[in-house]
């Protein structure tokens, strides 16, 4: 079995408080430690002490670190027992957890390229460039230790915090208990590759000391639901990332067949767990024939072990999938059924169960169940039109709006509550590297300060 | 104090609890609803099972009604508080004869801990209507230490924090270690006597670590829990000069049950009661069986003495059930915890 210790500043530790992770047949597969509030508070203070690595030091331990976590064993892992790990435990397709791999070596190869792309363009990186001299704007950070509330929804969401550590934080990582395998491969390989113990780290903890990490920092990112988000939004050093909530709009003079595939890949691709993938699909005209050719294809989808090549739905525990079953229904009440009416969690027989797709049609674009986002292919079919304006589509993390009608394009892209705007035939889970995802990270981290010399 | 093997000294205290000549009036009037004889049916240990848990009565009583009469006017007593983290706080009667005998029993474990005589304590503890803050003073005294006491109150910062308002409770917090600091600056301090949270925010301040580490040579802990992790952290890590001693009591206990000296640090920290006065017992909360030594469960515990009789009291705490000492009455506990909260298996939506 594994041992996930702590990996503080002074090495890894292994606390007496363990909790078990076990697969989705009940299997014991790992002991997580847990750090008590002490342990925390002078992790954090002995990160602030640490100097920050030089810049090209940081690059190039990113490099070096992407290159081993996707390659190479770490911490007594290859890459294909990391990669099977988490999904047996999480019951993330096979597949997806293998893309995530490679998707985060990627971001660590090219982070310098991201962050760059985040400072201003006046804004050089540091007092000792030439243009300082006569007065320039320097790109500085807004404080030393930065701290994560980290997502295990996907593996990919670690990506999240590599610019902090690019731009020269020291980052505690309070991973999810969910599924804290990915972070500790990722800082393991961070820490050997050149950021040592006091650059970054893994600081797992229960819920009640969780909060001691982003007091004891000077910003903090949280990864959570409305409830996250509400207990943050007065609070200027916390970043709160909520529900995506993405969506697509087909407006009327669009031909929606076409892109039926770019819809369906929206809702269900990396089996429709991330934040990224579409909850609403918004059309304009009548939404059915939509909402049945999404369903058909959606059903087509095969039922398989999460570990299987062929898998691409998520797995839970039978009791788990059974209780969403039961709150899918509830919330879902009132309104039509195209796929996952008769019940979406398919029994494998082995004590877990797939989350099969679910497709709702929805009165209107008002309805609530137009808001909700679960861990799985999960979509909500409602009629738009011109009256209802841009309301049925703020708080969307990503919104693909098919539609040749530039007006509607400006007010989505100047709608302050929408995140990133697709214009046609994109699937809303499309990123790319030096774009931002939620806005760039460094706008949160750093700021401008004039410097003369 | 009364000093007797195990049924005998459980007869003795029913005959003076229930004995109209020297019970209290609470107890004279309740032995009236009671469906057994205390005299006749309760005559061991095992047999106070049979008491009903009375310290909810405790919060409405009039305190008067629970000295016992065989003290005469000579009883001595102060009164004490629970915290009232249960609802409203609970009172109770300490005659002077038990505090006494209390005292001398927790600086006879101090000793057998190694903790220094003639010196001066520094008592970072709730006072006012919690016994801890007195124990500290009396302890302090008989040992030949002046005591300096840092006012705490708890049950303050139990409402600012059911409130949310960690802000307004970490700046109380704040407030308590600004008055620490300036007795451990300028007085000579050999003994801290602090509850865990106290203990943790000190760490936060490496001046007062380095104060602490040069002149305190023991340092009591109790009020509160302190998980074995942290203790390892505290002991090994921050406080490394100092000799760890730890508490587990209450006002509802009427005192304290002390750390098992001699044991290892990778032990877990094994408490003691004040038997036969105060006992526990560890139970499968579902049978009210007591649980194999080993096993986890929930702590009952047992006062019994001249000065108050509040026995099957069942406390939030679970512990691991432990021998005691010598073939003693009761249980020794170890890493008592407050009841472990269970998963959160509800469905909240989103994807994070």
């Amino acid at each position: 079995m594994l041992s996930l210790d702590v990996l503080g500043p002074g090495g890894p530790y292994r606390s007496r408080r363990q909790e078990t992770i076990r697969d989705l047949f009940g299997n014991q597969v790992a002991t997580l430690s847990l750090a008590p509030s002490l342990y925390i508070t002078r992790a954090i203070k002995a990160l602030r002490r640490a100097p920050a690595l030089s810049v090209d030091a940081r690059i190039a331990a990113f490099a070096q670190a992407g290159r081993a976590f996707a390659t190479q064993s770490i911490a007594g892992l290859t890459p294909e027992e990391y990669q099977h790990t988490v999904s047996t435990v999480t019951g993330i397709p096979i597949t997806v957890v293998r893309n995530a791999t490679d998707e985060i070596a990627r971001a660590a190869e090219q982070i310098h390229h991201t962050v760059e792309n985040a400072r201003p363009a006046a804004a050089v990186g540091s007092w000792r460039d030439p243009r300082a001299q006569g007065g320039a704007a320097v790109w500085t950070r807004r404080g030393e230790v930065f701290a994560v509330h980290a997502a295990g929804n996907h593996p990919a969401v670690h990506q999240g915090w590599f610019d902090a550590l690019a731009l020269g934080y020291r980052v505690a990582v309070r991973p999810s208990r969910r599924e804290p395998f990915t972070p500790h491969r990722l800082i393991t390989a961070l820490r050997e590759a050149g950021f040592g113990d006091e650059g970054i780290a893994f600081l797992p903890t229960d819920h009640h000391v969780a909060d001691d990490i982003l007091r004891h920092a000077d910003l903090g990112m949280v990864y959570g639901g409305a409830d996250v988000v509400g207990k943050y939004a007065g609070d200027g050093r916390i970043l709160p990332q909520g529900p995506g909530r993405s969506k697509i709009l087909i407006t009327a003079e669009t031909e929606w067949e076409p892109i039926v595939d770019t819809i369906v890949e929206s809702i269900s691709s990396g089996g429709g767990v991330g934040c990224v993938n579409a909850t609403g699909v918004l059309v304009e005209g009548d939404p059915s024939p939509v909402a049945a050719a999404i369903a058909e294809r959606l059903a087509a989808l095969p039922s398989l072990p999460a570990t299987d090549e062929r898998a691409v739905l998520p797995v839970m525990p039978v009791g788990p999938a059974r209780r969403w079953d039961g709150a899918l229904r509830q919330r879902a009440a009132g309104t039509k059924a195209w796929l996952g009416g008769d019940g979406i969690a398919d029994d494998l027989g082995d004590g877990s169960a797939v989350l099969r797709p679910a497709v709702h049609q929805l009165d209107s674009p008002f309805a609530e169940q137009l808001g909700m986002e679960l861990g799985f292919p999960c979509a909500w079919v409602a009629p738009w039109d011109r009256d209802a304006g841009i309301r049925p589509l703020r708080d969307t993390l990503v919104l693909t709006a098919v539609t040749t009608d530039e007006d509607l394009i400006d007010a989505l892209v100047a709608e302050p509550t929408i995140a990133n705007v697709y214009v046609g035939d994109h699937p809303t889970p499309w990123m790319e590297h030096g774009l931002p995802h939620d806005g760039y990270l460094a706008e949160f981290l750093m700021r401008t300060k004039t410097i003369r010399r | 104090m009364v000093e007797h093997a195990g049924g005998e000294f459980v007869r003795e205290m029913m005959r003076w609890h229930f004995s109209p000549e020297t019970g209290s009036p609470f107890w004279l009037k309740r032995a009236k609803n009671l469906d057994f004889d205390p005299l006749t049916d309760v005559r061991h240990f095992d047999d106070l099972g049979l008491f009903p848990n009375v310290v909810d009565e405790l919060r409405d009583i009039g305190v008067r009604e629970l000295i016992p009469r065989g003290y005469g006017d000579e009883h001595g007593v102060a009164v004490y508080e629970s915290g009232g983290t249960t609802g409203q706080p609970k009172r109770v009667a300490y005659a002077a004869e038990w505090q006494r005998g209390n005292v001398e029993w927790f600086s006879e474990r101090l000793d057998a801990h190694g903790v220094p005589r003639n010196v001066d304590w520094l008592s970072a503890v709730p006072t006012g209507p919690h016994n801890v803050g007195a124990m500290a003073v009396d302890t302090a005294m008989i040992r030949g230490g002046l005591n300096f006491s840092i006012d705490l109150d708890p049950r303050w910062v139990k409402k600012l924090l059911a409130q949310g308002r960690t802000d307004v409770a970490d700046a109380y917090t704040d407030h308590l270690i600004e008055q620490v600091g300036h007795i451990l600056a300028a007085q000579d301090v050999g003994v801290l006597f602090a509850t865990p949270p106290m203990l943790e925010r000190l760490a936060q301040h490496d001046d007062l670590v380095e104060l602490v580490n040069r002149k305190v040579r023991a340092i009591i802990w109790g009020g509160t829990h302190l998980d074995a992790d942290t203790r390892d952290l505290l002991r090994d890590e921050v406080f490394g000069n100092a000799k760890f001693v730890g508490g587990y009591g209450g006002t509802m206990m009427l005192g304290t049950s002390v750390e098992r000296p001699g044991l290892g640090d990778d032990e877990p920290c094994v408490f003691d009661s004040f038997a036969p006065y105060t006992t526990f017992r560890v139970i499968d909360p579902d049978t009210g069986q007591v649980v194999p030594y080993g096993e986890r469960g929930q702590i009952v515990v047992h006062h019994m003495s001249r000065t108050a009789l509040l026995v099957n009291n069942i406390e939030r705490d679970y512990a691991t059930r432990i021998a005691p000492v010598d073939g003693g009455f009761g249980d020794a506990v170890a890493d008592v915890a407050p009841v472990a909260s269970f998963g959160d298996t509800k469905v909240i939506e989103g994807v994070y």
